[in-house]
Order: structure tokens, then sequence, then C-alpha cells
């Protein structure tokens, strides 16, 4: 789901286990994709800190 | 008013303690069902009817117990007990891996589906989904009138997971025989369910050996006939449970959310409007579709006595996780009746949650967009023809069986 929401941030592996594709802070731009991507993840999986 | 009173206290009493999931209201209409239990002082109903079963309806009781796979076992799935004599059958030992299986063996049998239905995988399989779609859109543009879950919904997933097992298209009728016949009559024939089950295995029997003499390329079964697991080839009873699987969890389940939601959009032109007007809309809507028509129930076996939430529970005791009830749990989700396509917080369960998490569900994803995109790109305007006469198929998966809709006809 997060890679559907915010594709720029996460992508999946060859099994299709959720990866994150970018390193260090997340860019302001995609923000509010990270923050659609927390609020969907099924297993609250996502934690997006300050 | 006093009357009143008493039929409503008499419902919610016989919800509690005596529900029976295929009863043709509860079918129809689960919804109102739900919300009786779930907001009543016992959220977690039991009864003695279909093999006897909980049914905890809160949306945090559900995701603990589908996460709590120790405890919650997978040795059963289905909402009632399986048929007399299915034990004693010559593939008795296949089932449906891995949705039937626990750890520490469920580690290895997800692993190895899990690449086939990888958003990358699935992606694929897009183009003719769109083509099939829009075969069927062809057949019927011109009518003004159309079944849109027997003429529509209920071939599609049938035929697409017949390409992906590269198996003639020509078994559709076959498949849905059997599959209906595991999950619909056979809810309560168990004697159907049985035979439709033996079908199945034997078809797969056959299929399995003419790919041993034959491994095509890239095809499904050939590759798990040549999978390996630590140095040994995976046992027959695998390949053969996770063909069983595909058929049975990837026809029903898809095709009652594509018919659920059609039925949805035939009675909601604002919806149909604010989707062609934003089509970025479409991730979320159908994510809030899967939500508020999950149509699927799965079920536990209780390993060992425990209470939960209260409820003294059994060693063998089923559970049924019913996801549909969870997703409407307002504890949850904010207006949890209302369909909101863009809906910004959305940890829906209709693909449960936890180590048994659907393994097709991007496929599932792909197949109910496309098909509701294409029906709606060339059918824009349709309305329910007469909504008291759709019909509902409901227990394990809930979707509707004829819905007929009209629209103007193609000149």
């Amino acid at each position: 789901m997060c890679a559907i929401a915010a594709p720029e941030i996460f992508g999946s592996d060859e099994i299709g286990n959720a990866i994150v594709l970018i390193e260090g802070d997340l860019p302001q731009d995609l923000e509010v994709k990270a923050r659609r991507a927390e609020g969907n993840c099924p297993e609250r999986a996502i934690v997006i800190t300050e | 008013m006093g009357e009143t009173v008493t039929d409503t206290n008499d419902l919610a009493e016989q919800l509690l303690t005596n529900y029976n999931i295929m009863d043709p209201n509860f079918v129809r209409e689960p919804f109102s069902k739900y919300d009786v239990i779930r907001e009543s002082e016992c959220p977690i109903a039991h009864t003695e009817q279909m093999g006897g079963s909980w049914l905890p309806t809160r949306y945090e009781d559900v995701v603990a117990i589908a996460q709590e796979y120790e405890v919650f076992t997978s040795r059963e799935i289905l909402v009632v007990p399986p048929a007399p004599g299915r034990q004693e059958g010559p593939y008795s030992n296949v089932a449906a891996p891995p949705i039937t299986s626990d750890p520490p063996e469920h580690h290895w049998h997800r692993r190895l589906v899990l690449p086939i239905f990888s958003p990358q995988s699935v992606a694929k399989y897009e183009p003719v989904t769109k083509a099939l779609c829009n075969s069927l859109v062809d057949e019927i543009i011109d009518k003004g009138v159309a079944d849109a879950a027997g003429d529509y919904a209920q071939h599609i997933p049938v035929r697409v997971i017949a390409t992906m097992l590269g198996v003639p298209l020509d078994m559709e009728e076959e498949f849905t025989s059997w599959v209906r016949g595991v999950l619909e009559q056979g809810m309560t024939d168990p004697e159907i369910r049985a035979q439709s089950s033996l079908k199945i295995i034997s078809y797969f029997v056959e299929q399995l050996a003419d790919r041993r003499k034959n491994p095509r390329p890239g095809d499904f079964i050939s590759d798990l006939a040549k999978a390996e697991v630590e140095g040994q080839p995976v046992p027959d009873s695998y390949i053969l449970g996770v063909c069983n699987l595909m058929l049975v969890a990837g026809v029903d389940t898809t095709w009652s959310a594509i018919g659920s939601s059609m039925w949805h959009m035939a009675q909601h032109p604002e919806h149909r409007k604010q989707l062609r007007e934003n089509p970025d809309l479409w991730p979320t809507a159908i994510e809030e579709l899967l939500r508020v028509y999950a149509p699927v129930t799965m079920a536990r076996i209780v390993d060992r006595d425990i209470e939960f939430q209260g409820c003294p529970m059994k060693a063998g005791d089923r559970v049924l996780m019913a996801f549909p009830a969870a997703n409407r749990d307002p504890r949850q989700f904010t207006n949890p009746d209302q369909v909101v396509l863009d809906r910004a917080h959305n940890r829906h369960v209709a693909f449960g949650s936890g180590i048994h998490r659907c393994a097709g569900s991007n496929l599932a994803r792909l197949e109910l967009r496309v098909a509701l995109q294409t029906w709606l790109e060339r059918i824009p305007e349709f309305e329910l023809v007469n909504p008291d006469d759709v019909t509902w198929a409901g227990g394990q998966v809930r979707g509707p069986r004829r819905c007929m809709v009209q629209f103007p006809a193609a000149k």
C-alpha cells in the first residue's frame, strides 16, 4: 500500500516486501505522501519521526 | 413502543448468543447486525449454530487475533467445520498453503508464492485484464441492460487466474462451479464441498503430471515443480495446495469485491463523476471500496484454552475474523458507513493482517481497478434496474451474485 501511496519513498523487493528507497531525511515535498502512506499502512509499520 | 424495545432486545440477544452468518437476512445486510454486536457490552458474539463459533467485531480484537498466530491457528480457516470424510480422501494431505499453514512451515510456504504476486510481477497482467474487461463490455454494451455480477465481475478474476496458471480459458465455467461448490453451496452442504475440492485437486494432479513431462518456461506450475527448499524438491501436496489456493482464494473473493463495487457505483453517480474528474483518486478509492465491501471472513482454531477479552475460549473453538465488521468500527474509522473516496487514514483489514495477510492483494487491487475503470470509461452512466432484485452470497465470501443494471445502449 505504501508503494502506491508514496512510490517516491517506498518500493518492494523481489518477494513483494516493502522497502524504503530514500536515504536520510524526508524531503519536505514528500511529506504529504509519506503521511498518507503512514495512515494507510495496515501493519502500522511506518512511523514518521520529527 | 414497549413492543419495539422487546423486538430490538430479542434481535440483539439472538445476534449475541445464536447468530447465523449464513442466514439470508444476515447475508443480504450484515452491517447493521455487526453494529449491534460491536456496540453491545459483548462485542465478541458466540453461537452454537453451524458447528459453533466466536465472532469478534471490533477492529482491535480482529487484528489482535490475526496477529496471535500461535494461539489462533490456521489448522482450519473456513467459517464452518470441514466436511465429513474429507480427511480420508485420496488427497487428504492437500490443503491450501500458505493460508492453511502454521509456522514454521508457513515461512517457506509463503516465501515461494510471494514473488508471483509482487507489485512488479502482477503489473504484467494489466493489459490482459484490460483486454478481458473490454471483451466483456463488448458483449453487453449495445443491450442497455446487463448483470454487473453475472455478466461482468464473475468472469474477470477466474480468467486472470487461468492465464496465470497457464490453463485454457475455457476452464472458466468449471473453475467457477468448483469454487462456488467449496465457498458457497459448500458452506451449508459438506458433501458438495468435499466433491468440489476433490475436482479441483484432481484437475491439478493432471496438470502437474503434464508440466513434469513438458515443462513450460515462465509457467507458474512448472516453476513450482522445479523449486527447491533446502536442497529438496517441494512435495506435490504443496504444489497442488497452492494451485487449489489460487482458485479458492483468487476467484470468488475478487469477483465479489468487483461486484460490490459495481453495485455501489450503480447507485452513486456522484462517485462516478468524482473519479472521472479526478483520476488521481483511484488508489484511495480502491482502498475505500475494499474497506466498506470487504468480502472475506476467515476463521481460526483456538490452540489452547484461553480467556480472550473476557470470553472463555476452549482449545478447538472456531473464531471468525469478521474483517467486514472490523472495517466499519467507528473506533478506527470516522463515519465508517460513509464511502469517502479520498479517505486519508484507512488501515483496513480487507486482506487480513499479520503473517497470513493476503498474498494476492496486489493482483486483487489491479483487477478491481481495471474492472471499474474499463466499465466506467465505456458505460459512464448506469443504475440498478431494481435495488430489491439484487441477490447476495455470503458467509465466507460476500458479494452480489445477480445485480441487473441498465444504461443507454450503444448505437
